[in-house]
């Protein structure tokens, strides 16, 4: 049987069932990645022996009939910007080239904790900077659907590492739509989760007032699955609110749902896009929602507002990357200490630069009420006509990108035309409002997906609704590697 | 010439158990370099800081102490600047500039007589690390040695608006704040590095010059003369003063050009996304009412109205806590504030090593507590010694540690008033000292001599008063 | 918004970032493109609008208690007697 093609809630069932072993399905995924890496290049770096020791200790306590947690045996891939202890962990950046952290994740340690065995870190843009994992010092990564093209990005190898079935799930981050984006190029569901319901404790800040820690996975029950495990507020930070979580994709629902379909996102986007976006309109309709097209007038001034907040937070979190305590081989001998920072520094991809330069260029002396301040009213009030929209409605709507997934090297030097691909999904991160990408569909062979946003801490209503659409479309495929 | 100076003092909150944003000890002192750190006051990637409840609620007795306003919501910001003590290159503090925001605003204190400064704002921030210098100086070392052990401490800064034109009362002032801080528990000012200070000068409405690196309040009086005098010569010579940071260089007594263009910086200043702000409501200052301890200047009314003590002795008391805290500690073994008091502004200082007066508890090289001196004041009230023999006591039991009234016993040091032992040895005496004895029959001052003579005989126990009336009864027979 | 390499040079400078030629005379036409863009901002008003942002309760603050931390944070192996050896200061 082809283990890697089952999704976690399969493997979870077999292990637990023991149809199979922990130890034969991570042997497998090994194999996998082995024939499909030369290609794909979703990971920077792959644990097989820690794999194969874990499945091991799992296999153990299945044979022992002792508790080995709800996701005992399932193979994740962590985003190289998520600590994990003794691992490396490099954020694809020549500043973190030799960091191995000395503490997990508060979401690894969860992971951990339900059972789930890491195969990997998945591959990123520099520091989660980007929208197509160009932008890794270990080279791109290539959407599975058609290795010309872009996977999108940040969490550009947790997508692909799902989506080619190098593992179950993926944990990635998503600060203006990194878990999102992807997810809609390859074909795979990435969730969001209301800002502060998941920790950060142990992701490697860009721009901590907007991101979260959020689950790709091949099916949406999958995805609710990582969440119960990852969720619910952490003692080590203290912008964490909520009660574990308890999701359920079980698609129960007593009433209707109201569904609207923001204006703003298919007017922006691609005829081949749009099309995909209101046939998927039509399926919910045909599934007894309450259907109408809204207007989020705001979306006009959100890529301002977010580039402005992430450039200028990103400026300050990337800060500490000096080379004294952390970081790569480079004596500090013979150096003046501003110039060695410089020096040192230097070693930054060129968008991590521009990001850092713009960022101190918001937040210095006499431009912080003209960009910052502005950027962030803009924030309150997306958040105050979401918050409408949201009294008549229970989701929202639209495509999760405006194009189809483009050839890698199109946009890499042009770095406005690549911002302007997050139109659709910086909203939720700016409103921290929960939004999932599910498959809608493909045009031309290539993947289209369809955002589906809610109101804060109302993931479960999302995932309702995310369901409900999974099993009307019957978009789940792989693709051939 | 009008003279304006401002200060900065910054106050290590030595009282908490933790950092400001991380659970790692707060005392630092005397660790090897690099052992008190964890990942989050070290600056690694993916750490949060998690804020010290303890720490807010110190700042928020320090802003009350000062008569300072505590808003309803405090926030912290992010200073960016890059510099190798400091773990993240930039640090969480506060700042006022987009709205008040800090844990105290708009103070005034009083420091002596009707003379008060007004206090600007009290803010939380935290210590970088130190560097330190293999030659000893940051000019002739090749590389720099680097120790994050006290970064993350918490500080609590009090920035004074200019309202200082004499050196002197910044040194009352700093005295009164130190003991304030004292008194709170929040701050003990004896350890090294605990309290530091800036200071800001300027001359007849000219531009203002920044002193820093100043390491003890002493020295600040010291640095501001030297820069007033320094500015003065100028004005005279009609050289105008730059706006500058200068720093005091404890060696030669001078202020000198900074090396470091500290003026250029611009710090960008935003809100630390990483601390949500804190809603303090109005509960807040009548938690922070009911668990501060007394302050200096109350606790030294109620000594004078409580107990009667004279201003002098209570201003001595109170100037350190912790002989106020010893004394009121021997109140409750025996009460009888004027003669402890006494006891202990009088006598007991007398053994304090100077040393000691630096660091630790005062009384930390004696071997005696409260309970000594109590029962040292209650034996002279009884009349069971005399005073002379009481010190004499003292003076054994500060070394021994043994109750006076055992080191009585051991003395055999009772009072002698048996008229008839009394009587014997002046008897000796008179018989020993032929012409003092008709020296005291002429002179009846030179009595005084026969009495030093019978004190001595009995080793100090006798009576001195009987002993006195004794003698002068029997010069009459004679 | 003009943004002149004058001023993408000292941004870097600020930003303790060695910029090569190169890299500047790219950078600059790219980041005042950028810059351009988000002067949109200056098309909305300047209004009173809440911000966004939970409160925390002073309660829910950390607890002053001191823990040892079990691990090595420094993770470099520039030291000497303890310290970690960085550049001169001058």
């Amino acid at each position: 049987m082809e283990l890697f093609r089952l999704d976690a809630a399969q493997v979870a069932g077999g292990i637990r069932n023991r149809e199979f072993s922990a130890e034969e399905y991570i042997q497998q995924l090994l194999e996998r990645i082995e024939k499909v890496e030369p290609k794909v290049n979703a990971f920077v770096t792959v644990g097989n022996k820690e794999a194969l020791d874990k499945a091991r200790i799992v296999d153990k306590k299945i044979r022992d009939g002792e508790p080995a947690g709800p996701l005992a045996g399932v193979a994740v891939s962590i985003k190289d910007n998520i600590c994990v202890k003794g691992a490396r962990t490099t954020c694809a950046s020549k500043m973190l080239d030799s960091y191995i952290p000395p503490y997990d994740a508060t979401v690894v340690r969860r992971l951990i904790e339900a059972g789930a065995i890491i195969i990997g870190k998945a591959n990123l843009d520099e520091f989660a900077m980007g929208s197509t994992t160009e932008f890794s010092r270990d080279g791109p990564t290539r959407n599975p659907w058609d290795i010309n093209r872009v996977p999108g990005g940040s969490s550009g190898g947790s997508a692909a590492s799902v989506a080619s079935l190098e593992c179950a799930v993926s944990l990635g981050s998503d600060t203006g739509g990194s878990v999102r984006c992807p997810a809609s190029f390859c074909s795979v569901v990435g969730l969001k989760p209301t800002y502060g319901s998941v920790s950060r404790y142990g992701l490697i800040s860009y721009a901590n007032s907007l991101e979260q820690v959020g689950p790709i996975g091949r099916t949406v029950a999958d995805v609710a699955a990582v969440m119960n495990a990852i969720g619910g507020v952490d003692e080590n930070d203290h912008t964490t609110i909520g009660p574990k979580p308890h999701y359920a994709c079980d698609g129960r629902m007593d009433k209707p749902l109201r569904v609207g379909l923001v204006k703003q996102f298919v007017q922006g986007a691609d005829p081949e896009v749009t099309k995909i976006i209101y046939s998927a309109f039509y399926t919910l309709a045909r599934q007894d929602c309450k259907c109408d097209e809204v207007s989020l007038p705001s979306v006009e001034y959100a890529l301002a507002s977010y580039y402005t907040i992430a450039m200028a937070e990103a400026s300050s979190n990337l800060a500490r990357y000096d080379n004294i305590r952390y970081g790569f081989d480079m004596s500090p001998e013979g150096y003046e200490w501003n110039a060695y920072f410089a020096k040192a520094r230097s070693n930054f991809g060129d968008e991590v630069k521009r990001r850092i330069i713009v960022g101190s260029y918001m937040l210095s002396s006499g431009y912080y009420g003209k960009y910052y301040l502005k950027a962030q009213q803009v924030r309150s009030i997306l958040r105050n006509e979401l918050k409408s929209l949201f009294k008549q409605h229970d989701v929202l709507i639209g495509p999760t990108m405006p194009i189809l997934p483009f050839k890698i090297g199109e946009k890499v030097d042009d770095p406005l035309k690549m911002y302007l691909v997050d139109i659709d999904t910086v909203v939720a991160n700016l409103a921290g409002t929960p939004a999932v990408s599910v498959p809608a569909g493909f045009a031309v062979n290539l993947p289209v997906g369809l955002q589906i946003m809610a109101d804060e801490f109302q993931e479960q209503i999302m995932i309702d609704a995310a369901c409900l659409f999974e099993s009307a479309a019957n978009m789940r495929r792989s693709p051939d590697l | 010439m009008e003279t304006k100076i401002g200060i900065e003092i910054h106050c290590q909150l030595t009282g908490a158990k933790s950092k400001l944003f991380c659970s790692c000890p707060c005392n630092y002192r005397g660790k090897t370099p690099n052992s008190n750190v964890c990942p989050t006051c070290s600056g690694l990637p993916g750490t949060l800081p998690l804020l010290n409840r303890k720490a807010v609620e110190f700042a928020g007795m320090i802003s009350l102490a000062l008569g300072c306003r505590i808003p309803e919501e405090i926030d912290f910001y992010r200073k960016n600047y890059f510099y190798p003590d400091l773990p993240k290159n930039f640090q969480i503090t506060q700042y006022n500039a987009y709205g008040i925001r800090s844990i105290g605003v708009d103070g005034r204190l009083q420091y002596s007589g009707d003379k008060s400064a007004r206090i600007r704002r009290v803010q939380v921030e935290e210590d970088p690390g130190r560097l330190v210098y293999e030659t000893g100086s940051m000019e002739t070392s090749t590389y720099s040695l680097i120790d994050y052990n006290r970064a993350g401490v918490p500080l609590v800064e009090i920035v004074t608006e200019p309202d200082f034109t004499d050196p002197k009362d910044v040194r009352i002032f700093l005295d009164k704040i130190s003991s304030i801080v004292e008194h709170l528990g929040v701050c003990d000012t004896k350890l090294e590095g605990s309290v530091r200070c800036d200071a800001n000068v300027s001359l007849g409405g000219g531009n203002r010059v920044e002193i820093k690196n100043v390491s003890s309040f002493a020295d600040v009086e010291k640095a501001l003369r030297y820069e007033i005098t320094r500015q003065r010569t100028m004005a005279g010579r009609d050289i105008e003063i730059k706006s500058e940071t200068r720093h005091w260089d404890d060696a030669r007594k001078l202020t000198k050009e900074s090396r470091t263009k500290e003026e250029e910086q611009d710090y960008r200043y935003f809100p630390e996304p990483d601390i949500p702000a804190v809603s303090l409501g109005s509960e807040f200052v009548s938690l922070v009412k009911r668990s501060m301890p007394e302050l200096p200047d109350a606790r030294k009314d109620r000594f004078i109205s409580n107990y009667g003590l004279s201003s002098h002795v209570s201003q001595v008391l109170i100037d350190n806590k912790y002989l106020a805290d010893f004394f009121e500690t021997a109140l409750k073994t025996y009460n009888s504030p004027s003669e402890i008091a006494n006891w202990i502004v009088s006598d007991l200082m007398g053994f304090v090593d100077e040393r000691q007066k630096g660091e630790g508890s005062l009384f930390a090289g004696l071997r005696i507590g409260p309970e000594h001196i109590a029962e040292l004041a209650k034996l002279v009230d009884e009349g069971a010694i005399n005073r002379p023999t009481a010190k004499q006591i003292l003076g054994q039991i500060v070394q021994t540690g043994e109750m006076p009234s055992q080191a009585a016993k051991n003395m055999d040091a009772s009072k002698i008033d048996d008229v008839g032992e009394l009587a014997r040895v002046i008897d000796s005496v008179f018989n020993s000292e032929p012409a003092a004895v008709q020296d005291a029959k002429r002179n009846p001052n030179a009595a005084n001599f026969l009495l030093g003579k019978v004190m001595q005989a009995t080793k100090g126990r006798a009576d001195p008063n009987a002993a006195l009336e004794l003698v002068q009864k029997k010069l009459k027979e004679y | 918004m003009a943004v002149t390499r004058e001023q993408v040079k000292h941004l870097g400078w600020l930003s303790r970032i060695e910029l090569s030629d190169d890299e500047l005379a790219r950078y600059t036409s790219q980041i005042e493109e950028v810059v351009k863009y988000l002067d949109k901002l200056d098309t909305i008003p300047l209004q009173e609008v809440k911000p966004i942002g939970r409160k925390k309760k002073f309660s829910d603050l950390r607890d002053d208690v001191s823990i040892d931390f079990k691990g090595e944070s420094i993770r470099t192996s520039n030291r000497k007697e303890g310290f970690v050896k960085g550049p001169r200061m001058v």
